[in-house]
């Protein structure tokens, strides 16, 4: 007697989970122009790399005397692959069954891709379509103690979700409408994006909230692209799916596979001393006038390396990873065009959280600084600025990686604090200028008396202004050795180059588990 | 085509305004210039097309996410 027979269940079983929700149910997610799970993995991975794990879980349905009559497929697809011949976890939500909402196999399924990717010590890349949990789910569940809910002992289900944070990347894709706990797991990632036209993101969905509010919005009004890129819960969007999976792979090119690894430096073919003439103009004299800082980082980083994060959130400050001399970077620079590059709360909190996350991998940073200070005025009171810049100030000051910091053109106030790092390498062009207050402000609270008593205030205050903005120099900065080094603006490529060159030891020993993981 | 509305991305003031109602504008042209934080702040068509209306004037305030103007590509 051999197994023949199980074996020939297995296969068929195994046949069954890849016809998903069937061709009606895959024909559906078509019409809705959306990808399959499946689709989407083969889309992000290395052709033929991907391995399935748990491929004939699935619920399974008896009649009264426990003969079966079949089974539904776990809602959730899982495994490993390469991107890059690197390995990966993928896993995602099948959304041709049940609605990608978890049928108890998914479930389990789902929660075990973070154990998987901590365990393994790779990456995981989350496909997000469905929602939370059901009504209906709760009670129904078989064996498990009358449904009253997971055991006292049982490990938390959402320590994993925090924990992988902190040892490996974890990347979100939202390709559809996300709802409930799917969309708690867009939040808890390194980096997330969405797609423009065909996903949503949300706490609760329009049900829900008319239930609740009585207030009747679509999906789209509630957590379309163009609310959620402003939020600040998913970092960017894409066109398409295929467009937004391509920005998955990218975003993991420039970290490790997890903390316990350097980050992957690449050869380079751009010249580490190319010097840009446009460098030499591109903070205007006159320091209202603003300037393009994408423009200057593209000019210094590796051609076309620089890829940036979150550009409709807290857009005052722009962050991103690069590359200098092939070697993975995370970039920092001020947007003076967006309230003078003013550190908002939700700015502050954009730099909190990508300071952790290059602290969590050990990735160098290297930030640009025009900051004029904490935004003020009303708004910036109501909302609490202060205590998130001080969160942004706490990471940089606490954080353990090689960092370089380039004076630009201001630096006023606590908010400039957050911009370095212990043991920063600090570089300063001409153009730059600071202290404890702008000028134009600055003058008017320390010689309020002398405008007050002068017979023509404005003309007293614009000529202290005047007489204060000639006597700046940027050599005292220099003479003083409170910067490194006072260079010519075109020089700052070889430079940052040559540093990249001698940080190489450091992130060799920069390995492991950081004190300060990042957080959502 | 429909119009497109040309919101501020910041809150500040009006500070020049560099384009009229009826001119041809190409993209990436300065429409006006406002001031936040002590900053000039130009705002650039998104879009070529005629201005067909510039819902603010010199030294208005501005709310971000204000429409200021509208284009007709």
């Amino acid at each position: 007697m051999s197994w023949a027979t199980e074996v020939e269940e297995l296969r068929r079983r195994r046949k069954l989970a890849k016809q998903q929700g069937g061709k009606d149910g895959v024909a559906k997610q078509h019409a809705r122009g959306r990808l399959t799970i499946r689709e989407r993995i083969d889309t992000l991975l290395d052709p033929g790399s991907f391995q399935e794990q748990g491929l004939a879980t699935a619920v399974p349905d008896y009649d009264d005397e426990d003969k079966f009559l079949g089974f539904v497929p776990a809602n959730y697809v899982l495994g490993f692959g390469r991107i890059d011949n690197r390995r990966v976890v993928v896993g995602g939500e099948d959304f041709t069954l049940k609605g990608g909402s978890p049928n108890s196999a998914g479930l389990r399924k789902s929660i075990y891709a973070e154990h998987l990717a901590v365990q393994y010590k790779i990456p995981l890349v989350r496909m997000l379509e469905g929602g939370g949990g059901s009504v209906r789910s709760g009670g129904k569940r078989r064996g498990g103690g009358g449904g009253g809910g997971e055991s006292v002992f049982g490990e938390p289900r959402f320590k994993i979700i925090s924990d992988a944070l902190g040892e490996v990347p974890v990347v979100s894709m939202a390709g559809g409408a996300v709802a409930g706990f799917p969309a708690g797991r867009m939040a808890a990632s390194h980096f997330s994006v969405m797609t423009k036209y065909t996903a949503q993101i949300l706490i609760g969905g329009p049900k829900l909230v008319e239930r609740a509010l009585g207030v009747s919005l679509t999906k789209d009004e509630l957590g379309g692209a163009h609310i959620q890129t402003k939020s600040g819960l998913v970092d960017n969007v894409a066109d398409d799916e295929v467009a937004a999976l391509a920005q998955c792979r990218r975003f993991l090119s420039y970290l490790p596979s997890s903390v316990y690894e350097r980050t992957p430096r690449i050869e380079s073919n751009d010249d580490p001393g190319r010097m840009e003439e446009a460098l030499l103009s591109i903070i205007p004299r006159n320091s209202n006038e603003g300037f393009d800082a994408r423009q200057m980082v593209a000019m210094i980083m590796d051609k076309d390396s620089f890829f940036e994060l979150g550009a409709d959130y807290g857009s005052s400050q722009i962050v991103g990873l690069a590359r200098l001399a092939g070697q993975p970077v995370g970039v920092l620079a001020n947007d003076c065009r967006v309230y003078a590059g003013a550190m908002t709360a939700e700015a502050a909190q954009k730099y909190r959280r990508f300071v952790e996350m290059c602290d969590t991998f050990h990735v160098p940073v290297v930030n640009f600084i025009d900051q004029p200070g904490f935004m003020i005025g009303p708004e910036a009171e109501r909302k609490g600025t202060i205590r998130y810049g001080m969160a942004a100030v706490a990471a940089a000051s606490q954080a353990t990686i090689p960092w370089a910091s380039i004076q630009i053109h201001k630096g006023f106030g606590v908010a400039t604090a957050a911009h370095y790092a212990p043991n920063a390498y600090v570089l300063a062009w001409p153009s730059v200028e600071t202290g404890a207050l702008p000028l134009e402000g600055g003058v008017a609270v320390a010689y309020h008396r002398e405008i007050e008593s002068a017979d023509d205030p404005i003309a007293k205050r614009a000529e202290i202004e005047e007489r204060l903005r000639d006597a700046r120099s940027p050599f005292p900065r220099a003479e003083s050795f409170s910067v490194h080094e006072l260079i010519d603006p075109r020089e700052t490529r070889p430079v940052l180059c040559n540093w990249i060159e001698w940080i190489q030891p450091q992130l060799d020993t920069l390995t492991g588990p950081v004190r300060f993981g990042m957080r959502p | 085509m429909a119009s497109v509305n040309v919101e501020s991305e910041v809150t500040g003031k009006v500070w020049k305004i560099e384009a009229n109602v009826g001119d041809n504008v190409s993209e990436g042209d300065v429409l006006m210039i406002l001031e936040s934080m002590k900053m000039e702040i130009p705002v650039e068509s998104p879009v070529s097309g005629i201005v067909r209306e510039l819902l603010v004037r010199k030294d208005d305030s501005i709310d971000e996410d204000q429409v200021i103007a509208v284009i007709e590509p």
